[in-house]
């Protein structure tokens, strides 16, 4: 497990700094990887761990500092002189094209004449060798989020690179998968003496499986060390900057809360009526089901999650619930009432409130003010049958904002000119306003920081506390076992089990989501 | 997946559409503006010495056309009129995100329908004025919608469909004025031969001037393209339809989300703004600017025009007083022009240029910033800027 | 013997009035699987007619005059190319300005300018244009005519088995990814409209200095929006387009030949014809519609 030590490291990064306006991203950062060690960069949501790997795949233009690739100085001004320097990176979104087969995705970034045969014969070797297999002739639009991760893999091994950096590679990934992956690139590094640069925000992931950890923090780096000689409360202190508590703010740092379980929140389900039913929901788009006969009951006062690996229908199930699209079959029943989900708004009348999975996509509309965010859903209170009523909609709106602590230079600013958590916020805040008895919550922390993270998990909680039904979306375990009281587990659109939090256990979870009845 | 709907906010019209928000207003734009419409007189001139003609000469013939004395000044305004309520159609139906490029058919049908009623029905006065008007707007509101629907039930793009059916529009008005029982001039001698035209409109349903000056028109069309813009731009920034709109244009998807039938509404303004352009066609049809004849060409790229004064007003209807104002400058001064023995397609040379001038600068600014590390709009996903202040604390 | 006659003078005058589209049609076809939607295919060709008609009267050589069309295609598409796909200027205005424009300049010259007319040569391949019905509508044409033979199959190579036509498959798909991959989205964007104008140019050209000989104020009449309505057609497949070109330029041909043999079908039909079918082929057709994803996106580094 010992690194080779060799005088030279493969890669070497000295003061790089990169900025985008008045936004460092990164402030002379310097960082050493050697051949035949996993190296972990671990930060928070925006300490610049993209933006230097963007700097060293040749996407974006450092403004300052030096690369060494094998003690040689480097340019690294496009991404093909990258490639031909061995850098490859597996991308955590963004790279595979749906409209092109495996094999074309896979030639991509490639010189020279366009070889079909060859390109397979590649394919078919790299899949053998690794255990990744996949069908060069599938059209990537039609794979799943898994199958395309293997996908994205393959294409990068293809090319041999010297140094891989995975980005979040797990997000996608079963238990059973990621620990393949995890094995693959043991095998990588240790028989083919290559480095591997694995970007996580997880700390049980880092903790697992690198060899030696470098922390950022806000563009800087906070901290590195051999990984066996650091603890997880070491590293969440350095990727946080304060002390924390793993115990409370285990979760939000991708660690398991190691304080006692608790036994359901508020009110359990048992004697009050469920608030929200979902029975035999199902979706089908293009003769592909995406949610297959989904039942599920969240209680008032109850927290239940939907644990699961990304892209198994959840986002189906989240645009159902905000009306997005219409169901082929099932029903929706807020308190006992079926809700007709095809009605614009018919589901916020009923009480549900949705904090979508992508709030740019369909939580806020950036380009219109704060105020205009937060009132979109009661119009009638801020508007005459005709006019609106700037007054009551600025009053309204500085209500919510006390009430939820945005931090906006005013309530007439662009949702845009907002940093994430607090447009998060002005989400949750306009969800929660009027009569929530529902809140379904679709992976309400993704991309945001440890301090609005912590935020989040609090007002999820005291909803419950007050009565509301919560279902909490979610692919990521720590939170899950940290909020749920009952946790669901989806896998390929079905719900493959249930159980309450105080039976879960990661191998439970794991193989439920794996799609096997535990 | 794959069928396109209004509520799809990566659909052709909106990629089309992308980049034509009000851009960012400083020195920088402005400077940058005022030294491309230098360029574009420039180049203009350039072309003028070549051709052996004198570009003060012609200029001097824009200007008395169009601005010098009130013959110029009432041609100028005649022309405002429907370019100005073509324009604000746009400006409703890009507010909503959908792009709508066929205003030059819908402004054609406008026209048809007009002259139908006004030609068949028997009606005294104002009244007749009226319902051609009417007769119009609807019939332009009615060619649009059906590309609402082709979107709606096959998931046919707008800007496609809008723009196939301004040449079968084009057909359809050529048809009807050269089939004698559609709507073809009647001949009065055995000898004539019936031009591909109708009868004229009948005096009364012709549009009245209002108000009376020495030697200066005032069309009743201006009066009410300018009612209009305001009516919109009102609509638009206070109604609570307009604030649903506005969220449609913006982000379908949340719109749907609070509440908003985005279908529906995405092919309403779709027809409102046929509808403006149809109105268009009706005041071209019955104002001085014309013959008072439905013909082929009755829209004279009135409907073109119209949209890229929207495009060059950033969709703000406001805006689009003045630049329709311009645009009709120089369609008076052209006519002006070609009198002058200098063909008048060079204000259609000046009018491209000046659209690239006011169109380009603040992308470029925007790109010149870009270039400078500032990403323009895109703000970085992560919490890394401090709040200025706290709101409502 | 003069149904056969007749039909084949049909034929030949809609393969004539097919050559020009099916040109521009090739061009625009590759510009649109790279993402590019571009309008200015009419700006493209009426230029490249009105420069071949002028440097053929210079040079006194059609050929010459022909090869300037293709060159001044070549740069109304550098200019499209370099102002939507480099300035990021919205490529819609970009397409209607450089519409207007050329329009206006072209009328603008032919009323001030006279030219001598110059035509290229016809080029009749023998046996072959003996066959009944197809021989002279297909094998005697004007030279350059031909060279669509080999056009069709270098656009159709290019696309789908090239490099370049992978990467600009992928741009007009998922430009973003393709940037992750290291492809430059706009170069190649521009690249594509270099293609578009070039062929574009040479339809242009061919119509005038091929068929007609001459130029007339506004000579295209809308081929460029005929062209695109083609590729709408064809559904982004380059067969269906040629297709597409081919059903549009015989209904033309129809329509200029009905009269003539005493037939009465209702001309503006005959006229809208194309259109009408590129709309009907959108509505009946819709779920085959493989429209490129990114159609119309611009690119921007950074924003999504």
């Amino acid at each position: 497990m010992t690194p080779t030590t060799s005088a030279v490291p493969i890669l070497e990064l000295r003061g790089i700094t990169k900025s985008y306006g008045s936004v460092k991203a990164c402030a002379g950062v310097d960082l050493k990887v050697d051949a035949g060690e996993i190296h972990g960069l671990l930060g928070e949501n925006g300490a610049g761990k993209s933006s230097l790997m963007k700097v060293l795949l040749g996407l974006v233009r450092r403004d300052a500092g030096t690369v060494l690739v094998r003690g040689e100085e480097v340019a690294l001004d496009s991404p093909q002189e990258a490639a031909e320097l061995g850098i490859g990176m597996v991308h955590q979104h963004f790279s595979l094209i749906n409209g092109l087969t495996v094999w074309e995705n896979v030639a991509l970034g490639d010189n020279g004449k366009v070889n079909k045969q060859a390109i397979r014969t590649d394919i078919a070797e790299v899949s053998a060798r690794y255990g990744l297999p996949i069908d060069p002739d599938a059209r990537v639009g039609t794979l799943s989020a898994g199958e395309r991760q293997r996908v994205e893999v393959v294409k990068c091994l293809r090319r041999n690179p010297q140094i891989l950096i995975l980005d979040e590679p797990t997000s996608v990934l079963t238990q059973a998968e990621s620990e393949e992956l995890f094995a693959v690139l043991g095998r990588v590094v240790q028989e083919e003496g290559r480095a591997v640069i694995l970007i996580s925000h997880k700390l049980a992931e880092i903790a697992q499986a690198t060899d030696r950890v470098t922390v950022l923090r806000r563009g800087r780096i906070a901290f590195r060390a051999v990984t066996a000689e650091t603890t997880p409360q070491l590293l969440a202190r350095q990727m946080v900057g304060r002390e924390v508590s793993l115990g409370e703010e285990a979760a939000a740092l991708g660690l398991v809360p190691t304080g006692e379980r608790r036994k359901g929140g508020g009110g359990g389900p048992e004697g009050q009526p469920p608030v929200l039913r979902l029975a035999g929901l199902t979706v089908e788009q293009g003769g592909v089901r995406l949610l297959a006969d989904v039942d599920l009951t969240v209680g008032p006062g109850e927290i239940v999650a939907l644990y699961g690996v990304e892209g198994n229908g959840q986002a189906t199930l989240g645009d159902v619930l905000a009306g997005l699209i219409p169901p082929t079959a099932g029903t929706v029943e807020v308190t006992g009432n079926r809700v007709d989900v095809t009605r614009p708004g018919a589901l916020s009348k009923a009480g549900l409130g949705i904090v979508p999975e992508d709030r740019h996509h369909s939580g806020v509309v950036l380009d219109m003010s704060v105020a205009e965010n937060l009132t979109m859903k009661s119009l009638d209170k801020v508007s005459g049958r005709f006019l609106l009523r700037r007054r009551a909609m600025l009053a309204e709106a500085r209500r919510l904002a006390g009430e939820f602590n945005i931090v906006t230079p005013s309530l007439d600013a662009p949702v845009r000119s907002l940093s994430g958590g607090n447009q998060q916020r002005v989400v949750l805040a306009r969800e929660l306003s009027g009569h929530t008895l529902v809140l379904v919550a679709a992976q309400p922390t993704h991309g945001l920081d440890v301090g609005a993270i912590e935020d989040m998990y609090a007002r999820l909680r005291a909803a419950a506390a007050e009565g509301v039904g919560v279902l909490l979306i979610s692919t990521e375990f720590e939170e899950v076992m940290a909020l749920a009281t009952r946790i669901a587990v989806i896998s390929s659109g079905r719900i493959t089990g249930a159980l309450p939090v105080s039976e879960a256990t990661p191998e439970r979870l794991g193989m439920l989501v794996g799609g096997e009845a535990a | 997946m794959s069928a396109a709907s209004l509520s799809d906010p990566d659909d052709l019209g909106r990629r089309l559409l992308a980049r034509l928000r009000p851009g960012r207003r400083d020195w920088m734009t402005a400077g940058l503006t005022l030294a491309l419409i230098g360029v574009a007189g420039g180049v203009s001139a350039l072309l003028l010495t070549l051709t052996g003609a004198s570009p003060s000469a012609s200029l001097a013939a824009i200007w008395t056309g169009s601005l010098a004395n009130t013959t110029g000044w009432t041609t100028t305004l005649l022309n405002t009129a429907p370019l100005l309520l073509v324009a604000v159609g746009a400006c409703v139906c890009a507010s909503a995100g959908t792009f709508n490029i066929g205003q030059e058919g819908q402004v054609l049908i406008g026209g048809l329908a007009g002259a139908w009623v006004g030609l068949r029905l028997a009606m005294p006065g104002p009244m007749l004025v009226a319902v051609v008007l009417v007769a119009a707007a609807v019939g332009g509101a009615a060619w649009a919608a059906l590309s609402a629907l082709m979107l709606r039930f096959r998931g046919v793009n707008v800007p496609v469909s809008t723009l196939l059916m301004t040449f079968l529009a084009i057909q359809l008005v050529t048809f009807a004025v050269s089939t004698p029982w559609v709507l073809q001039e009647s001949v009065q001698g055995a000898g004539d031969i019936a031009d591909a035209q109708s009868n004229a409109l009948p005096a009364h349903a012709q549009l009245a001037g209002f108000g009376h000056y020495p030697s200066l028109q005032l069309n009743t069309g201006l009066f009410l393209a300018l009612v209009a813009t305001v009516a919109v731009a009102l609509l638009l920034s206070r109604s609570r339809w307009g604030f649903k709109v506005r969220m449609v244009g913006l982000n379908p998807r949340t719109a749907q989300h609070a509440g908003v039938r985005v279908a529906a509404l995405g092919g309403l303004t779709l027809a409102l703004s046929g509808a403006f352009a149809g109105l268009a066609g009706g005041l071209l049809l019955t104002s001085p600017v014309s013959t008072n004849r439905l013909q082929a060409g009755l829209s004279d790229n009135v409907g073109w025009d119209g949209l890229l004064v929207a495009l060059v007003a950033r969709n703000r209807p406001m805006a689009a007083i003045p630049v329709s104002f311009v645009f009709a400058v120089l369609r008076a001064g052209g006519d002006f022009l070609s009198a002058t023995g200098v063909p008048s397609y060079l204000v259609d040379i000046v009018k491209a240029l000046l659209v690239l001038a006011f169109v380009a600068p603040p992308v470029l600014v925007d790109l010149f910033h870009g270039r400078r590390g500032a990403t323009p709009r895109a703000a970085p996903a992560v919490s890394v800027v401090p709040a200025k202040t706290e709101a409502a604390a | 013997m003069s149904v056969l006659d007749s039909t084949s003078t049909i034929l030949a005058s809609g393969v004539r009035l097919t050559v020009p589209l099916a040109f521009a049609a090739c061009g625009e076809y590759l510009a649109e699987r790279a993402g590019a939607m571009n309008i200015s295919v009419e700006a493209m060709m009426l230029s490249a007619a009105f420069t071949s008609v002028a440097t053929a009267s210079a040079t006194g050589s059609a050929t010459v005059g022909l090869m300037a069309g293709v060159l001044t295609g070549l740069v109304v598409g550098f200019v499209h190319g370099n102002l939507s796909h480099r300035a990021q200027i919205n490529t819609f205005v970009v397409g209607l300005v450089l519409n207007a424009l050329v329009l206006g300049l072209t009328s603008y010259l032919i009323t001030t300018e006279q030219f001598a007319s110059h035509q290229v040569g016809v080029l009749s391949i023998p046996l072959l244009e003996d066959i009944p019905l197809i021989g002279k509508p297909l094998f005697s044409e004007r030279w350059p005519a031909y060279l669509l033979i080999l056009l069709v199959p270098l656009t159709w190579w290019l696309v789908e088995r090239s490099r370049w036509g992978l990467e600009l498959r992928a741009v007009g798909e998922n430009p973003q990814a393709a940037d992750v991959t290291g492809i430059k989205v706009n170069a190649r964007r521009r690249q594509a409209l270099l293609w578009c104008g070039a062929l574009a140019g040479l339809g242009g050209a061919y119509l005038a200095v091929g068929e007609v000989g001459s130029f007339n104020q506004n000579m295209t009449a809308g081929r460029g929006y005929l062209v695109i309505a083609a590729v709408i057609f064809g559904a982004w497949r380059l067969g269906r387009t040629m297709l597409g070109c081919l059903v549009f330029g015989l209904s033309d041909a129809m329509r200029l030949a009905l009269p003539a043999l005493g037939v009465t079908l209702n001309a503006q039909l005959l006229v809208a014809a194309p259109y009408l079918l590129a709309l009907l082929a959108m509505l009946l057709f819709t779920t085959q519609h493989r429209e490129p994803a990114a159609l119309g996106r611009p690119f921007e580094r950074g924003s999504t």
